[in-house]
């Protein structure tokens, strides 16, 4: 078997609410194969969400560690964290999170401009991107004269536009109808088909159902992890 | 990265165009009131260049009140190492309504003496003064125009009693012979008239008010000074130098005045630039933590806000100076007309304006941009 794009070991991680240690994460592991599409699912407060603050870097666990691509992120410093979440990560946010100023380009161009991508190479990416989301003709619009499967679907070009070796995404489907969840969670199925890694955190059955492995969460624990054929 | 700051920008138009109004109130302040500070530095400095040579001698008891016969003129003259000396009659043009700075004042000169006074300093139409001219006067290109004088025309002096304080004693009409080129200096603002005819009219007797020695070539102004103040009673001398240093000390005042009146008015522009960004900062929390969950870099932010700020600052210079410039110009224009200039708009000026307004909108982002920039990427995404 390859190297696994993904390796958690003992992952844990306590808040202080107060002087009560509240504990979000409990030795969580597993490991993620290239082209994996699986879910993260289990009742709020169930650890989901810290779970991908942790691998998205965003939040430093109490303690275990996380590996992508075989760098261990979780010992990252605060200089070495950007690199790594433009190099290997790509998020999509329930909420969309596009900037509202910008148009649905130049929201993908941005996360290339991090990268510090040339600016013909980053048009060009862009471009082709949103073609493949098949926004081709509302390249030019703002957000706000946009869907939210419009919207979701520019974040997933974002996400998507330095060759991430993960996407993250977070309640992808939590804000748009039941037609533009299926088509976003077919999109995000075909990526994964081409060889993209993407773990998307649910409470949507019907989300879950339609990737190939969910992981069930619970006061911070891994409850269940299964493939389904 | 600048087409983002400048969309930023452009985003909040009526915001952003009443910050860089405030920092262009503060700049325009700037301009103005540091044209004037300008325009009395440059004055002084010609004015001094023109009479840098000379030794001023007054009456010991002080400026205007003691009287100095000429008589002493002839014993600064004696003094070793006093090439000439010459005494002066010092007037208002008219006493009544004393210009806001001075206004335009009566030199009464020996008309042989005017090489001497005036240096190099050339007419622009008619001839000097010479020897038995009577009521004739050669005045300073600013008098010519305010009065719109020409050789050949009148120009009436009015002088005041000393006893009676409001009444006017005495007005007569004197004719112009000559016009002086624009110096720069209190000449501008001269009606220069023989000795004998300023005092005759003034009822001034043999009496000057002050003299003015030029050394021999080659003796230090400042000896020359101390011994002239020795050898010659009851007379006080100012060397070129320490001149110098008494209108340069009552200028840093004026100068302190003016300025930080101008910079406290641009500090305020400033402030209000740090507001703008804060807010803009604050309900941009979100875009930043998503900016920094895409991989962007503190500098990146960093540069971002402060490339706001930035430019508010530099446009606000911009509009300041405009603004400023305008007013400066329509202000010269019109008190040209009455016979004085009040600014000048150096390019000193105008590149302090500009580097000020841009580094106040630097500094006064400093702050926001750095709240920005430590926002951590998940507080941040939280936000609502």
């Amino acid at each position: 078997m390859n190297e696994p794009i993904l390796r958690v070991r003992d992952l844990s991680k306590t808040y202080m609410q107060g002087k009560i240690p509240v504990h979000a994460l409990s030795d969580v592991s597993f490991d993620v194969q290239k082209g994996e599409f699986l879910s993260i699912v289990g009742p709020s407060g169930s650890g989901k969400s810290t779970f991908l603050s942790m691998i998205g870097l965003l939040d430093k666990p109490t303690s275990g560690s996380v590996f992508i691509d075989g760098v261990e992120v979780t010992k990252a410093t605060d200089s070495e964290a950007p690199v790594i979440r433009r190099k290997k990560i790509g998020f999509v946010f329930q909420h969309f999170n596009l900037i509202p100023t910008l148009s649905a380009l130049e929201n993908v161009d941005i996360a290339m401009r991090f990268a510090r991508v040339p600016k013909s190479r980053r048009r060009e990416r862009a471009i082709d991107l949103l073609t493949q989301m098949g926004l081709r003709d509302r390249m030019n619009h703002k957000p706000s004269e946009l869907s939210g499967g419009e919207q979701q679907r520019v974040a997933i070009a974002r996400a998507m536009a330095n060759n991430p070796a993960i996407i993250l995404a977070d309640e992808p489907t939590g804000e748009v109808d039941t037609k533009t969840r299926d088509m976003i969670v077919e999109l995000l199925r075909g990526l994964s088909e081409k060889g993209q890694t993407i773990l998307v955190v649910t409470h949507d059955i019907a989300v879950s159902a339609k990737t190939r492995r969910i992981i069930t969460m619970r006061d911070g624990m891994i409850e269940s992890d299964r493939m389904i054929s | 990265m600048f087409d983002i700051i400048l969309k930023n920008i452009t985003q909040r138009k009526l915001r952003t165009g009443l910050t860089i109004f405030g920092i262009a109130l503060g700049i325009f302040a700037v301009i103005v009131m540091g044209g004037m500070s300008e325009h009395f530095n440059q004055t002084f400095d010609r004015s001094i260049s023109l009479t840098a040579d000379k030794i001023r001698v007054f009456p010991e008891i002080g400026f205007g009140g003691g009287d100095l016969n000429e008589s002493k003129a002839r014993e600064v003259k004696r003094v070793t190492g006093v090439a000439d000396a010459y005494g002066l009659l010092q007037a208002s043009l008219d006493p009544e309504s004393l210009g806001f700075f001075g206004g335009d004042a009566v030199i009464g000169v020996q008309p042989e003496k005017f090489p001497s006074l005036l240096r190099d300093t050339k007419l622009t139409e008619g001839r000097f003064l010479t020897f038995g001219d009577g009521y004739r006067t050669v005045i300073g290109s600013s008098v010519a125009r305010e009065f719109n004088l020409k050789t050949g025309d009148e120009i009436q002096i009015k002088s005041k009693s000393s006893l009676r304080t409001s009444s006017i004693a005495h007005a007569r009409n004197f004719t112009v012979v000559g016009v002086l080129e624009y110096t720069g200096s209190f000449f501008d603002n001269s009606v220069l008239i023989p000795l004998k005819t300023a005092q005759k009219f003034y009822e001034r007797g043999d009496t000057v008010s002050f003299i003015l020695a030029v050394p021999d070539q080659g003796v230090d102004a400042e000896d020359l000074s101390k011994r002239i103040e020795l050898n010659v009673e009851k007379i006080k001398t100012f060397s070129p130098e320490q001149l110098r240093k008494q209108i340069e000390q009552s200028l840093v005042v004026f100068t302190l005045i003016t300025i930080s009146a101008a910079v406290l008015a641009a500090i305020i522009g400033g402030l209000s630039v740090m507001n703008t960004m804060l807010m803009s900062v604050s309900e941009r929390t979100k875009e930043f933590g998503l900016m920094k969950a895409l991989g962007a870099e503190t500098r990146d932010i960093l540069f971002m806000t402060m490339g706001e700020s930035a430019i508010m600052g530099v446009l606000g210079g911009i509009f300041g100076i405009i603004g400023g410039g305008a007013l400066v110009y329509y202000l010269n224009d019109y008190l040209a007309s009455r016979g004085t200039i009040l600014f000048s708009v150096t390019p000193r000026l105008l590149v302090i304006s500009i580097v000020f307004s841009t580094l106040l909108g630097i500094i006064s982002g400093l702050y926001p941009a750095y709240r920005a920039a430590k926002m951590s990427p998940m507080e941040a995404l939280r936000y609502e």
